[in-house]
């Protein structure tokens, strides 16, 4: 009976030795691949801060507008976070092409999912760096228009639009991530429909004085004493 | 501006045509009457003059002339549909399309000199445009430009930012280089075409606020002709900025255009004028400047952050203190507007924001001026427009090393 138990034990003892024999080669394909991928990681981040830094890419980004990115930035420097972030993105893709090294099918399915998933990562990026750019833009020229009709509520109808375009864009970027679509729509309308609402009483409400004691000015101003503005700009 | 920019219907009528002497395009909304006085004051013209009219719209032309050229004096024809759009299409024009329109069918017809009526006058002056084609005809200027007799508030943006940069900037002293009456002799207007073709990739030249710059960087002649007082649209406060972003786009334009230029500039020189001005009846507009310095207070409080891009840390404080005076005692120093200007001119040059952003965040800025200006001509009664915008154009000429300062460092120079 002994003689059976070591048997079982050499034989699982042996199973267990060449199947970690055939995970060797692809172990060390995966440790290749994070060694090589850390080494391009490195040099990338290296050649992409001093391109960056050339630019003068900080200052250019708080002009812009960016000047939150900076304080999510480590040291403040929105170049750092660019720099670490491409090459945080290198050692990832270096690890996931070790792992489809692997002979199993569940490592290359995994790998797959992956690389299928990167596109629309970028899309939704893209969807939120541009829904930002538009959602500034269209925030300065409703506020300079506001003001230059002397609204009193100017700055808030100018936050109002650029919360509008931020919530649409970050709703069609969680669309296009395909993360829990169904709540991201409810929530989105909810959201959305209450911001519009939102403005439209404010506007409304706060317009209500304005218009009657307009009205009211309109009835009693007899027509011969409508007082001609002499000021002519061109 | 470009010599094929005329459709191919307006071409064959120019061919058709043959050449003119001088053109005259009657731009302003003018009656019957009016365009006929003007013909026979342009018959007056010594010499065997074709003088060929054209005119905007579909109007009907008053009757014609006798086409046949004497020895004694102009004969004056009108040309139909020769002004159109560029590229053919039945729209309204804009105005600048319509200048550009009018010099591409001047030089079509091969004119010495043309010249457009752009505005109405109070008290229709038939010689108008015998005055502004004459020193053309006679070979004395290259530039014939308008000056009217205005009241203390009017014309303001060319009073308050216009006239008095260019006399600062170019040396000379032009009341109204933006016409929009002007008189352009043959060499201006084909150096105007050169400039163009040459700009292809750059900012396009706008074919009436270029005309002085040019002009003046190239020192050919330029004159103004007395016209008496201009019939002035009322204002329309909805699209105030829009007017000031048109405006002022292609005057900042040209200043950085002509950078070369503007610099060597030291001091400014008045302008030969020819006719006598007229009197205008006693001036009692006033203005209401609460609407103003509301208007001022409100881009204060909300725009800082458009405006602390373009401005420095100095000009800002003194808006602030500005914007905390009572209404009684409220006045903006001539030099704190020059420079807020001049900042504007080389923000625009920097792209810095937008430029449309820009120049319209510009309005409450320029409200502010409008009302300190009318509350010191209301205070000072004794003080004429005339003697306080003089004052406003030194102050312009005495700011001039501060922009020169700006634009050439403007990163290290920000006071």
């Amino acid at each position: 009976m002994w003689q059976q138990v070591r048997q079982a034990l050499i034989d699982s003892t042996a199973r267990f030795l060449t199947r970690f024999a055939n995970l060797l080669p692809g172990l060390a394909a995966l440790v290749i691949a994070l060694f090589l991928s850390v080494i391009s990681a490195w040099i990338l981040a290296a050649v992409l801060r001093r391109a960056l830094s050339s630019l003068h890419f900080d200052e250019r980004l708080e002009r812009w507008g960016f000047a939150g990115l900076a304080e999510w930035s480590p040291m403040n420097s929105p170049t750092r976070l660019v720099s670490r972030s491409i090459a945080a993105l290198v050692i990832v893709s270096g690890f996931l092409i070790g792992v489809s090294a692997f002979d199993f099918q569940w490592t290359s399915l995994f790998v797959q999912n992956v690389f299928a998933y990167i596109p629309a990562v970028i899309a939704a990026l893209v969807v939120l760096l541009l829904g930002n750019v538009i959602a500034r833009f269209l925030a300065r020229s409703v506020l300079i228009g506001a003001v230059n009709l002397n609204l009193q509520y100017a700055r808030f109808l100018s936050i109002g639009v650029k919360w509008i375009v931020i919530v649409l864009s970050l709703a069609m970027a969680l669309e296009h991530l395909r993360i829990a679509p169904g709540i991201v729509e409810l929530a989105f309308g909810i959201l959305f429909g209450g911001i519009v609402l939102t403005l439209s009483l404010a506007v409304g409400l706060s317009s209500k004085e304005l218009i009657s004691k307009t009205l009211e000015r309109d009835v009693k101003k007899a027509p011969s004493e409508s007082v001609e503005d002499p000021l002519r700009h061109l | 501006m470009e010599a094929g920019s005329i459709p191919q219907q307006a071409e064959q009528t120019a061919e058709e045509t043959g050449s003119a002497d001088l053109v005259v395009g009657i731009l302003a909304e003018l009656d019957s009457e009016a365009t006929l006085r003007m013909c026979s004051a342009l018959r007056e013209l010594p010499g065997p003059l074709r003088i060929a009219i054209l005119q905007t719209g579909q109007r009907e032309s008053p009757a014609p002339s006798d086409s046949k050229t004497t020895t004694e004096c102009a004969s004056v024809f009108f040309v139909p549909s020769l002004l159109a759009n560029p590229d053919g299409s039945k729209g309204t024009m804009t105005s600048s399309e319509t200048y550009q329109s009018f010099f591409a069918a001047a030089e079509k017809l091969e004119a010495r000199g043309s010249c457009i009526i752009g505005s109405k006058l109070e008290g229709e002056l038939p010689e108008r445009a015998w005055q502004l084609v004459r020193p053309l005809s006679d070979d004395s200027a290259d530039l014939v430009l308008p000056r009217y007799t205005s009241r203390k508030f009017e014309g303001l943006l060319n009073a308050g930012i216009i006239a008095p940069m260019m006399r600062a900037l170019y040396g000379k002293r032009i009341n109204n280089p933006m016409g929009p009456d002007v008189g352009v002799s043959r060499p201006l207007l084909q150096r105007m075409l050169a400039k163009r073709a040459g700009n292809a990739g750059g900012t396009s030249l706008h074919p009436l606020a270029s005309l002085a710059p040019a002009a003046l960087c190239d020192s050919l002649r330029i004159v103004e002709v007395h016209l008496g007082a201009r019939v002035y649209r009322p204002t329309d406060w909805t699209t105030m900025s829009s007017v000031l972003a048109d405006v002022l786009s292609p005057v900042f334009s040209d200043v950085e255009r002509n950078a070369s230029c503007w610099q060597r500039a030291r001091v400014s020189a008045p302008v030969r004028a020819l006719g006598e001005p007229a009197s205008l009846g006693q001036d009692t507009g006033a203005v209401d400047t609460g609407r103003l310095i509301e208007s001022f207070q409100l881009g204060n409080r909300e725009l800082q952050e458009i405006w602390s891009p373009v401005l420095p840390p100095s000009s800002l404080f003194e808006l602030r203190k500005l914007a905390l005076l009572p209404q009684d005692q409220f006045h903006m120093p001539d030099e704190l507007w020059v420079k807020i200007v001049y900042d504007f001119a080389l923000a625009h040059r920097l792209r810095t924001i937008s430029r449309d952003h820009l120049l319209r965040s510009m309005t409450p800025l320029y409200l502010g001026w409008v009302a300190s200006y009318a509350h010191d001509l209301q205070t000072f009664g004794a003080l004429s427009s005339e003697r306080r915008l003089e004052r406003l154009s030194l102050a312009y000429e005495a700011g001039k090393s501060y922009l020169l300062s700006r634009w050439r460092w403007p990163d290290r120079f920000n006071p």
